[in-house]
Parts: structure tokens; sequence; C-alpha cells
């Protein structure tokens, strides 16, 4: 989704500019990070850049699903027979969480983890799980079983079988706080993304107001190939001390009988969603953006889904019943090339 | 360890039964029977006072120097019931608004002095650049503070030494030295292993520490840059060997149970060509007594192969690695028994025979011993926790005082000159006796 070439030119710009450019890489939560900083001194920016992978690494070990020991994995095997205390860090993560669940409408949602398992298991079987399997397993999710005690610092579920996963959110948490240290560090421009869905533009480029990112259109059933480069984008985005996040569903998918499922779930319905080939969301930061970008996988074709906050910027791509693609957006430009005429 | 032991009559455990029917000898049997309170390895006393103690006491803990390491630390407390971050000292305005952020509740202060005079705060960890320890722990022991200080405890002899004395002078409140090893149980679980002779006669030990990082830091004004990179300032620096090779080359001195007669060093930039003289890779060999030699190689240009330490013994290998443990037998060496039913996990052409610390305890817990253990903390937080019950029930003596901070500190500065040297540095004896 993020395209290279952009960065090639920054690049370039850099130099004519003074800048040197130094590239640093980890693998973390699943994907692999990469920061693109631009600054006078190289072993200044290597230095800055470090502490911030530091950042992403430190915040997976405490975040994890995966991870028995990290906080989120001691939370979800006793939240449900007590109160468990949390860092006032990930309190907060928590309380955002709830926020954006009420301002998504319940379309994010960070406990619909075992309505996941349940569709994953289903994966190579004849037929989708049953509905009174599905309605068993709902019963255990939703924030409304979540509950945050501001005072104590502490989380508690409201039955066994609750489980939370920030995965959603993770990778914009990990570049809003990695862009944080940077900017502690000196460091003014830089480029940040976690496995290219979320993105993150630090100040901006040498040679131009925002860093340039290119959205390219998802591979659509019954579309002619775009083949150039100019035809594939589908928005360029700038960012300038902003956020992007991609959430697309034509990559994990659930094969069940002749169908296959994308891996995000509705809530609402315990079914995974159909409909949004890809939706993008743009703000402030790299949390509500992964959010948001989640939250319009859930929405329904044709509706506006959520009332964006000011500041937000959204787009969907949403393919019909018979396979017809359409576009929505708002706060953020489609591309529409040198030629003027919409890309779709 | 003998309260780990199975009651008379207790049913047999299905992992043995299994086993016993798929090896079906009594003599194995007993042998397994046998191998189990190798396993057993004793919690670190910490974990064992914290079950004795039932009060609601929390301990109010000041840290002073709120860095990347003082932040680990504060968030390790943090999940402890025990203790309280109630305020945290930082000279650097950036790191007070982090704390500000991450502990509402805590005071925080830009002069550790101020800290000191709170009197509510009755210990303190200290995890400020080491050349400034010195003077943080002796105005905190003075003011009657309880502490744990960072290892290494000092970047000279000299400092080090005064520390130690002032610690030794203390008494009556606790001086913890941050060996996080000493207090590992996974660590504590292979020193009686190796102790007890499980892998014969110590033949020689390899460690190393592998990672591909700058050690540079960055900050947004020229002179806080400066005061932060003290890693890399040839006056103030410890080197890798004082800063990170410190706690294996513990782990080699506790499991030897001596310190290096000798040490021979070198040192390169091999890397990291900033204008840096602090070497990023550096080889060191430690004579131990009886002729048993450490080798230990650190570099920040690599990361292959991580972190390891290994001891090697006429009858076997152990190997420690990211809180795990796994040990590889000569053919030729005696059964201990326990390990035909133990976890193998293959190296290369190697198999490894996993040491489970407290497997038996797992097993009463439900917990398959032959699986990670998902409720092991980190060396730090055992570290952390023993320092803790230490403050509210004690003061007992630590796995880490002064003595082991002190030893630790000066052999890891004394290998830091033969390395900066490219020489084989003598460690006299007295130099060690001069703290006892």
């Amino acid at each position: 989704v993020l395209q290279q070439r952009p960065l090639a030119v920054h690049e370039a710009a850099a130099s004519r500019a003074g800048d040197v450019v130094v590239r640093l890489a980890c693998l973390a939560m699943a994907t692999r990070f990469e920061l693109v900083l631009h600054g006078a001194s190289a072993p200044r920016l290597r230095a800055a850049g470090e502490e911030a992978i530091s950042a992403i690494h430190r915040l997976e070990d405490r975040l994890s699903f995966f991870r028995a020991r990290s906080e989120v994995g001691r939370i979800n095997a006793s939240a449900a027979s007590g109160a468990v205390r949390v860092t006032p860090e990930l309190f907060g993560l928590l309380r955002r969480a709830r926020d954006l669940n009420a301002v998504t409408g319940g379309r994010f949602d960070i406990t619909t983890g075992p309505l996941t398992r349940c569709w994953r298991a289903a994966h190579g079987d004849a037929a989708a799980p049953a509905a009174e399997l599905i309605d068993a397993v709902r019963a255990c999710v939703g924030m409304h079983l979540v509950e945050l005690d501001e005072a104590a610092c502490s989380i508690r579920f409201e039955r066994p079988g609750v489980e939370i996963d920030l995965g959603a959110i993770g990778k914009g948490y990990a570049l809003d706080e990695a862009a944080a240290v940077l900017r502690e560090a000196g460091v003014e421009r830089a480029l940040l993304h976690g496995g290219t869905s979320s993105i993150y533009g630090l100040g901006a480029p040498p040679d131009g107001a925002a860093w340039n990112v290119a959205l390219e259109w998802p591979p659509a059933a019954g579309e002619s190939p775009r083949e150039s480069p100019r035809e594939r984008v589908l928005a360029l985005v700038p960012l300038r001390d902003r956020a992007l996040s991609v959430s697309a569903v034509w990559g994990r998918t659930y094969q069940v009988g002749n169908d296959a499922f994308a891996h995000v779930i509705d809530p609402a319905s315990g079914l995974p969603v159909t409909g949004v080939l890809l939706a993008a969301a743009c703000c402030s930061n790299g949390a509500d953006a992964d959010a948001l970008a989640t939250a319009l996988l859930v929405a329904r074709p044709g509706d506006e889904p959520i009332q964006l906050p000011q500041g937000w910027g959204a787009v969907l791509v949403t393919e019909g019943p018979s396979g017809e693609v359409s576009t929505w957006s708002k706060g953020m430009d489609l591309f529409t090339g040198s030629s003027g005429s919409n890309g779709k | 360890m003998a309260s780990d032991r199975e009651e008379p009559g207790a049913p047999v455990r299905e992992l043995d039964r299994r086993e016993f029917l798929r090896h079906g000898s009594i003599a194995s049997m007993a042998a397994m029977m046998g191998g189990v309170e190798l396993h057993a390895a004793a919690r670190p006393a910490a974990a064992a006072a914290t079950k004795r103690r039932r009060s609601d006491a929390v301990a109010s803990i000041g840290i002073i120097g709120f860095g990347e390491w003082g932040r680990e630390i504060a968030a390790t407390l943090d999940r402890m019931e025990a203790a309280r971050v109630a305020a945290v000292a930082d000279t650097f305005p950036v790191m007070l608004q982090r704390a500000g952020r991450s502990f509402p509740g805590a005071a925080r202060h830009e002069d550790y002095r101020a800290l000191l005079d709170d009197a509510s705060i009755t210990a303190v960890i200290i995890a400020t650049p080491t050349h400034q320890h010195r003077d943080i722990v002796i105005a905190a022991l003075d003011a009657g503070r309880h502490v744990y200080c960072e290892a290494p405890l000092a970047h000279t002899v000299e400092d080090a030494g005064a520390i130690a004395q002032a610690a030794k002078a203390a008494q009556g409140q606790v001086f913890q030295c941050g060996l996080k090893y000493r207090t590992n149980p996974q660590h504590r679980n292979v020193f009686q292993f190796i102790r007890s002779g499980a892998i014969g006669r110590a033949v020689t030990a390899r460690a190393q520490w592998h990672r591909k990082q700058s050690w540079r830091r960055a900050s947004a004004t020229t002179a806080r840059e400066r005061e932060l990179n003290w890693r890399l300032d040839a006056a103030l620096s410890p080197g890798l060997i004082g800063e990170i090779g410190i706690h294996q080359l513990d782990t080699a001195d506790w499991v030897f149970g001596g310190l290096p007669v000798a040490v021979t060093g070198s040192g390169q930039v091999s890397h990291w060509r900033d204008g840096r003289t602090v070497p990023d890779t550096v080889q060191a060999v430690f004579e131990f007594p009886g002729g048993v030699h450490m080798t230990y190689n650190a570099t920040l240009a690599s990361s292959f192969d991580g972190e390891y330490d290994l001891f090697h013994g006429s009858d076997g290998t152990v190997m420690l690695r990211d809180s795990k443990a796994w040990m590889f037998r000569e053919v030729d060496a005696p059964l201990l028994g326990w390990e035909v039913y133990a976890r193998k996990d293959r190296f290369y052409r190697e198999v490894g025979v996993a040491m489970v610390a407290d497997a038996t305890k797992l097993e009463a817990q439900g917990i398959d011993p032959t699986k990670d253990d998902p409720n092991v903390e980190t060396p730090l937080y055992y570290a952390l926790e023993e320092f803790v019950d230490n403050v509210l029930n004690g003061p007992f003596p630590p796995a880490a005082g002064f003595k082991q901070g002190y030893d630790a500190t000066v052999a890891a500065l004394k290998a830091n000159e033969a390395i900066t040297g490219n020489t084989r540095v003598s460690l006299d004896p007295a130099l060690f006796a001069a703290v006892e």
C-alpha cells in the first residue's frame, strides 16, 4: 500500500537539501516496522531511531495478546475472576479503546477475539459455525463486559470467556510512541510505518509540505488490471504529523465451504464482514486511525458509516452483490491523476 | 527443597506413569524419582518470604534516573502489589514529563536530594549513569534510605570501594546491587545443578552478548546529548564488559565459586566508526582459580545468536539462554535419570535437555513442566521483588549485596582495563579483600 517511489524521490531531495537519510527496521507485532529518518547527522538519527525501536519492542512485550507474560496476557488470564491492576499507560489505552468503541457505534471492539477464533476454527470446514455457537460466543463479546475502574486503575471482566486483544490499535499506538520518542530526541522529519498498513508522517520531507503516501486500489474482482503506477493510485494522502491506517479484507481469509470470509468479524452479528474491500483512515495519531480503519470495514455499504470527528478523513472501497465497485470518501481526496478524471 | 517432595502415598503422577510404562523398568522409575529433586530449585528467598507475608504493607519507592532502564524498573515495580512508585528524580525535564504520564501519582524532582528529603520514601532505586552512583548512593544511605543500585556499582574501583564501605556501615539498611541473575530462579536452578557435580569437573565457560545497536543516544540539545552519551566517553564508560558483561561475569563468579585471578582482553571499534573510541566489540579471557578459563565476547555490530552463557564440564554442558537452560550430556557421562522424561530441544546437531526450575511445583499447579512456564518473570522482576520484600520484612542479607556488587564491579573494571589496553591484567586478591 505504501508506494516506494515517493520515498526514493524524497531521498534524492534530501541529499540536495543537505539532509542525510537513515533507515531502521525491526520485526515486532507480527510485522516489519520501518523508520525513515531525515536530518543532519546520521549517528544522531540512528541513535534516536534505536530508541524508538526499543519503545516499539517494549510495547509489544506489554500489549501482546500472544505472550502470556504481557500485561494483556495477564489480564486475559485473570480479569474474569477479579479486578487486575494495570499500568496507567495501559489503562489509558483501554479507556481509549472503550471511547473508540462508542465513537464507532460498536464496530471497533477489542473483545471480538472469541468470535475470530470461532471462525478461524471453521477454516476448511464444509459449513459455517452454527448460529447457536455464534450466539453463545457473542455472549462473551462486547465492551459492556469490560469494567474499567478509573480510581483503582484496574480492569475486570463481567464474566468468564471475555478477552481483550489490542492488536487492532497496537501498531498505530506503537507508531505514536515511536514518533514521540523521535521528537524528544530532536528528530524533525521522519516517515514511520508498521507493515505498510499503519503509517505516520512526522514533520515533512525537505522538498514538500508533507509526506505524500500513495494508497493503492485493492485488487478487486471484475476489475480490469491497473497497469501503470498512476492507475493503481486510489488516493495520495499528505501526512504531516498525521497518521494513515489501511485495512483490507483480501489479506487473510477463512475458507468455509465454497466461501472465503474476511478475518474481521462484525461484533454485532458475529459474522465476517462483507462488502468493503478497503478502508483507510487518516487523523492526528496512529491508534485512532487504526481503530477507525478497522471499524470502517464493519460498516455497511451505502451508509455513511460513522460520524467522523473533526479533522479525520476516511476512504472506503466497497463491492456490491453483483461485483460493482464503488468508493466513498470524506476528509480525504481520491486521486484523480493529471487527466483530472476521477479514478472511479 | 524438602517441601517440594511428594507426600508418601501420593498417586503416581501421570507423567511418571506414562514414562514408566514406556520404559518399563524399575531402575528407570527409580532414576526418575531420584532426578525430580534436581528439578526443584529453591525459589528465591524473596518469593518464599512473600508467601509468609500477609500484611498489606507497601514499600514507597523513589526512582533516581528515569532513562530507559529506570522506566523499565518503574514499570516492573508497578506490577507488584507490595511496591509503589512514589517519586521519580531525573535531571532532564522530558523524563519527568514521561514520569508524569506513566505515574501520575508519583512526586517528581529534578534534584535527587529533594527526593531524599521526602521522609515518606523509604527506599530508592538508582538507575543513573554509572559515574553518578557514588554521590547518590552515599547521600541516600546517609538519609537512611534502603538502596538498590544498578550494576556496575561505579566506573572506578575507588568509587566502588566507597559505595561498598558505606553500604557495609549502614547497618539495618538494605543495600542491593542490581546483579539481576543472582535472584533469577533459572540461574539458581542451574547453579545448584552445576555445584552438585552434575556436569562433572568444570572445564571452561563461554559467554556472549551480541546486539546490533549503536549505543549512542540522541537528544534535542547538544549539552544533554553529551550527558546522555556517557557510555561512549572513554573517561566515564566501564565499556561493554562493565555495563553488560558484568552480569554474565557475575554468573561465572557465582557458579565457579571464586573470582578471576587475571584477565586478558582486547577491543575494537569494528563497525560504529562515528568518532568513538570506546570499543563496540570486545573479547576477554578470565582466568579462574584451578585453571578454568571463561571467554567472553560482546559486540554492538552483530545480533547473531544474541546472549547466552555456556558452562562446559567433563560430563556435560549447560547453556543459559533467555531465562531458560538446557543440558547437553557427554555420551560417556553417567545417567542422571530424570533427563529421560524431560523435554528435549534440538540445537543443530545437539539435543539439549530442558532444565525446568520447579518442575514438581508446576505439576502441582497443573502446569505442564515440559512447556514454557507462563508465570516466569523477567530477571529484573525477581531482583526487585527480593528488594521490596527485604525493605518491608528485612533486612536479611541480599543475594546480591555490597560484597557481590563490589567484586563483580572490580573484576569488570579490570577487564575493561585489559580490553582498552589490549593486555593481560592480574587481579590481586587484596583488591577484592579490601571489602569484606
